[in-house]
């Protein structure tokens, strides 16, 4: 008897990292939240370490269309274009 | 396997003993399952399958939105099969990945949230007869071939195709029995309203299949309540329970006897969602009480003096099933507190592509 597979496959993607930054001394920070309870509260005080520790400055944060779903593009480039590195949180 | 960012799988054909309990055994090792037995996946009966649908089998249908893994129509029959699915039914599977596969419907977190959902299909239309679906009694009990394997093979695809893994993929809480398999038809004779399929503007002979991220299931019971606004009442108190409320859409599924309340008094359909959208509130200060007050969400209910259930009347959608006796309606609501899914539905075995 013969089978049939029944999983599936996917083409090839091609993902890479961003650099490593050499320092974040005095670098921008971006915030994404997912817009759930606590998510802006563990993004504000994650941010408020960086400008202790490093001098960071920290942009408004910004919020997903949608806490399940992956952030809109336009605002993945708004904050790509804004900040040097982005911090993004899953609160609950 | 995984390697060099691509996912295949390497062997489409396994060569097994024609022994159909060792073929059995042999889904179940390689991890094929649902942890029920499967109809093993052979070659005549794909073949059947595929005879349903007009494009080529290499066509994808569905794509998951995070991995990139795809749901070619091959795909779908051989779990379509191994669901135990007749080969007619395999317009209606694939007419639900098309739904699923729209944006709003959000496949990757309804499928791996902790909310646990599951897709629910209601089907309706001429097909429901043709296929032989149930659309009265144990409505979403076992029994039916059709309402059964179907949605099973929805399952199927998620487990096997998009590797929707429970514990790996899928990291629902409490999981969902729907996750099994979770197919309705509406029952036209005892629906005082237009059908769902003539309701989305699909005419009287196309039927349409609707995918509906569902949260667990709410019986409404009423048997003492003979107007029209006592069973509302009970309708809408259900659905603004604290542990349901969000701003999520809603599904309610009106047994018989209810409908037959209903359509006693003429309401439209309309009527009884705006009824139910007034009613299926709480008070502000309740859901702070309780910690689910989200300022930023009663705005987009516009601010009302209370919060509501869902953004407005139409995100209620209302349908009709179940047997002849009893006053049981049942109440669904939706994934994601946040809204995150929005149900979609398409028409069955209509390809403008082919």
């Amino acid at each position: 008897m013969k089978l049939i597979d029944p999983t599936g496959s996917a083409p090839e993607r091609s993902h890479a990292r961003a650099p490593k930054l050499a320092t974040l001394d005095g670098k921008v920070v971006g915030l994404i939240s997912n817009g759930k309870l606590n998510a802006d509260l563990l993004l504000e005080e994650t941010a408020k370490l960086f400008v202790a520790e490093h001098g960071c400055r920290v942009n408004k944060l910004v919020y997903k269309h949608n806490a399940s779903a992956p952030a809109r593009q336009e605002v993945i480039q708004q904050v790509a274009d804004e900040s040097d590195f982005l911090l993004t949180a899953t609160g609950d | 396997m995984i390697g060099k960012g691509r996912i295949v799988n390497t062997q489409r054909i396994h060569d097994v003993p024609d022994d159909p309990l060792a073929a059995v055994d042999y889904c179940y090792e390689q991890g094929w399952t649902d942890g029920l037995p499967v109809v093993p996946p052979e070659e005549s009966r794909v073949r059947a399958t595929l005879a349903f649908e007009g494009r080529p089998p290499e066509t994808v249908i569905a794509v998951h939105p995070a991995t990139g893994l795809e749901l070619t129509v091959h795909a779908a029959a051989v779990n379509a099969v191994m669901a135990g699915c007749l080969p007619e039914y395999f317009p209606v599977l694939v007419a639900a990945f098309e739904a699923m596969q729209e944006e709003p419907y959000n496949f990757h977190g309804s499928t791996a949230s902790t909310g646990g959902s599951a897709p629910l299909l209601i089907v309706s239309g001429p097909i429901v007869d043709e296929l032989g679906m149930n659309a009265g009694v144990n409505l979403f009990g076992p029994g039916n071939r059709a309402n059964a394997t179907i949605g099973r093979a929805v399952r199927l695809c998620i487990l096997n195709v998009f590797r929707m893994t429970p514990g790996i993929a899928d990291k629902s809480t409490q999981g969902h029995p729907g996750k099994y398999t979770f197919c309705i038809a509406e029952r036209a004779d005892r629906n005082p309203w237009p059908a769902l399929h003539e309701e989305l503007g699909y005419g009287p002979d196309i039927s349409s299949v609707t995918v509906y991220a569902g949260s667990g299931f709410c019986n409404i019971e009423n048997h003492g309540g003979g107007s029209v606004e006592s069973l509302l009442v009970t309708i809408a108190d259900t659905m603004s329970n604290y542990g349901c409320i969000s701003l999520g859409q809603t599904l309610l599924v009106l047994a018989p006897e209810h409908a037959d309340i209903i359509a006693s008094t003429g309401w439209s359909k309309p009527q009884v969602q705006q009824f139910l959208y007034d009613h299926a509130t709480r008070s502000i200060e309740s859901m702070k009480y309780i910690g689910k007050y989200v300022e930023r969400e009663h705005k987009r209910q516009g601010s009302p003096p209370e919060v509501h259930r869902g953004i407005d009347p139409s995100d209620i959608l209302i349908t009709v099933g179940g047997g002849d006796a009893g006053g049981h309606s049942a109440f669904i609501p939706s994934w994601s507190r946040s809204r995150a899914s929005i149900m979609q539905s398409k028409p069955i075995g209509v390809c403008i592509d082919c």
